[in-house]
């Protein structure tokens, strides 16, 4: 490919740098408060609740994230021909048009969630579990409520030593973006793979891919910036 | 305790929400299980025909270097919805997938250079072939495979998902050499240029296709495989939009439309319609 050509590419991939940073950036958002939820819930004392959670995060992080898209993606026109569903579910699926930008990119969006909120759970669960018993018991000496002890004693030190091991799954999740081209979200590999076809070439591949390394790069710096401004006993 | 089963399920329910967040308008009628067939009307009702594809089917429909879909399919189907007075919506589909978004809804049709096999015929209302189409080999030049029998013990790539698959495993030849299923033709081919498969197998109009623009020494082998077809694939209840669709094309072979649009990319009338 000549280098004029080359430019063509670069120029439609960093158009669709948009729909590829909405999916990580929301997908963000979203599973990290819900990781923190599910975490609590895996902890929680009242078993059936517990297996249930370990239940979610077995099939979440035991079967693969492009599955997991497909089968969002077609539950709800899959669903819609099903008969003897309850009429307010049936009734809610209707109203969803499947033809709409939108639903796509909800749809992508759900199953990112839902699997990187198990994975951020796992990371939570121990960053919350390495906390030394000493630390409640010092908080309950103090007189604080449970509450005040979670969020202004256990908290703090969870973040500090969840950080490296979250960069690392946020590293990866700009790289999964890529998945969601797997029912045709447009996003940069599916522009790519397609140029690809257009000019009998893999280049355009080699150009999405430094597209995610620069991207990666950033979130490293990123997260080396973070940890340093955490490390604030050292 | 409540309280935390309260959170999630609130925060489970916001994003099943958010999921569905679309409008109503035309997205039942055309899914409708049963009941009687008001695919036409449908479509018409909403002004728009949607045209479901790979975008990476050169030359029957592709994406070009800025970044539109054109093709040979995209420029009949121009002219047919431009006939039934409805606006063309491209939508690019994964093709391993292509029956689930059919069926439901997401399209309307598929319209990419589809072969015409059994198991498309059973699941689709397919439209009358529009083109012929032959399964050919493609090998390096240097290659000392002179025919399809000296392809016995080699090693072929084919595009995953493809007829060329499925016709390839179910042939004599087949049995013996060993079928490497890649995502694309165009991956089969660089892999072939790399060594690490020895032949390619795919439609002969991709083939002389991507030997021309590409300019590389490779050649086409003379025996192929099997001669098949092209044809629409619509939703099987959908039968007057099919009948629709088939008449304009069937109007425009008769008056020299189609001709035209064919000869504009492949040099001649190689359309089979009637």
């Amino acid at each position: 490919m000549s280098g004029a050509e080359i430019q063509k590419v670069f120029l439609i991939l960093l158009d669709y740098l948009v729909p590829t940073l909405k999916i990580f950036g929301f997908t963000l958002l979203y599973s990290i408060p819900l990781g923190m939820i599910v975490a609590l819930l895996k902890m929680c004392r009242f078993k059936p609740v517990s297996w249930l959670t370990n239940l979610y995060i077995l099939v979440m992080r035991g079967t693969p994230l492009m599955l997991q898209i497909i089968v969002v993606f077609y539950a709800v026109p899959m669903l819609r021909q099903q008969e003897g569903l309850p009429s307010f579910l049936m009734h809610f699926l209707e109203k969803i048009n499947i033809q709409d930008e939108n639903f796509m990119f909800n749809a992508v969006l759900v199953a990112f969630v839902l699997n990187y909120a198990a994975y951020f759970a796992e990371i939570f669960r121990g960053g919350i579990e390495a906390i030394p018993k000493g630390q409640y018991e010092a908080a309950a000496s103090l007189s604080f409520t449970k509450t005040q002890t979670f969020f202004r004693i256990i908290l703090p030190q969870v973040v500090k030593r969840v950080v490296p091991a979250s960069a690392n799954e946020v590293i990866t999740l700009i790289k999964d973006t890529s998945l969601a081209n797997v029912v045709a979200y447009e996003e940069i590999t599916l522009k790519a793979k397609q140029q690809m076809q257009n000019y009998s070439s893999l280049t355009p591949l080699f150009i999405a891919g430094a597209f995610y390394f620069v991207l990666a790069m950033i979130l490293t710096v990123i997260a080396s910036a973070v940890e340093k401004k955490l490390n604030y006993y050292k | 305790m409540l309280k935390r089963i309260l959170t999630t399920a609130v925060a489970v329910t916001m994003l099943a929400v958010s999921a569905g967040c679309g409008s109503k308008e035309d997205s039942d009628a055309k899914s409708t299980a049963s009941g009687e067939d008001n695919s036409l009307q449908a479509v018409m009702d909403s002004g728009k025909f949607v045209l479901g594809l790979d975008a990476t089917f050169k030359p029957m429909g592709y994406t070009d270097e800025n970044d539109e879909i054109v093709g040979f399919d995209i420029d009949v189907a121009e002219e047919v919805c431009k006939r039934m007075g409805v606006e063309l919506v491209k939508q690019p589909i994964n093709w391993d997938t292509k029956e689930e978004d059919l069926n439901a809804g997401r399209i309307d049709c598929i319209w990419n250079g589809m072969s015409v096999n059994p198991s498309r015929a059973e699941s689709m209302n397919l439209s009358d072939p529009y083109m012929k189409n032959e399964m050919v080999f493609v090998v390096p030049a240097d290659s000392d495979a002179k025919g399809m029998a000296d392809l016995s013990d080699k090693k072929i790539g084919v595009q995953n998902g493809s007829t060329a698959q499925t016709i390839l495993e179910e042939s004599e030849i087949g049995g013996t050499c060993s079928v490497q299923a890649l995502a694309t033709n165009i991956e089969a081919l660089q892999q072939m240029e790399l060594g690490i498969v020895d032949a390619v197998f795919l439609d002969s109009i991709v083939a002389g296709y991507e030997i021309t623009s590409s300019g590389k020494d490779y050649v086409i082998l003379p025996d192929g495989l099997q001669e098949e077809e092209y044809a629409i694939g619509f939703r099987k209840n959908d039968q007057k939009l099919r009948d629709e669709v088939q008449k304009i094309l069937g109007e425009m072979k008769a008056d020299g439309t189609l001709g035209e649009i064919s000869t504009e990319w492949f040099g001649s009338d190689v359309t089979t319609v009637k």
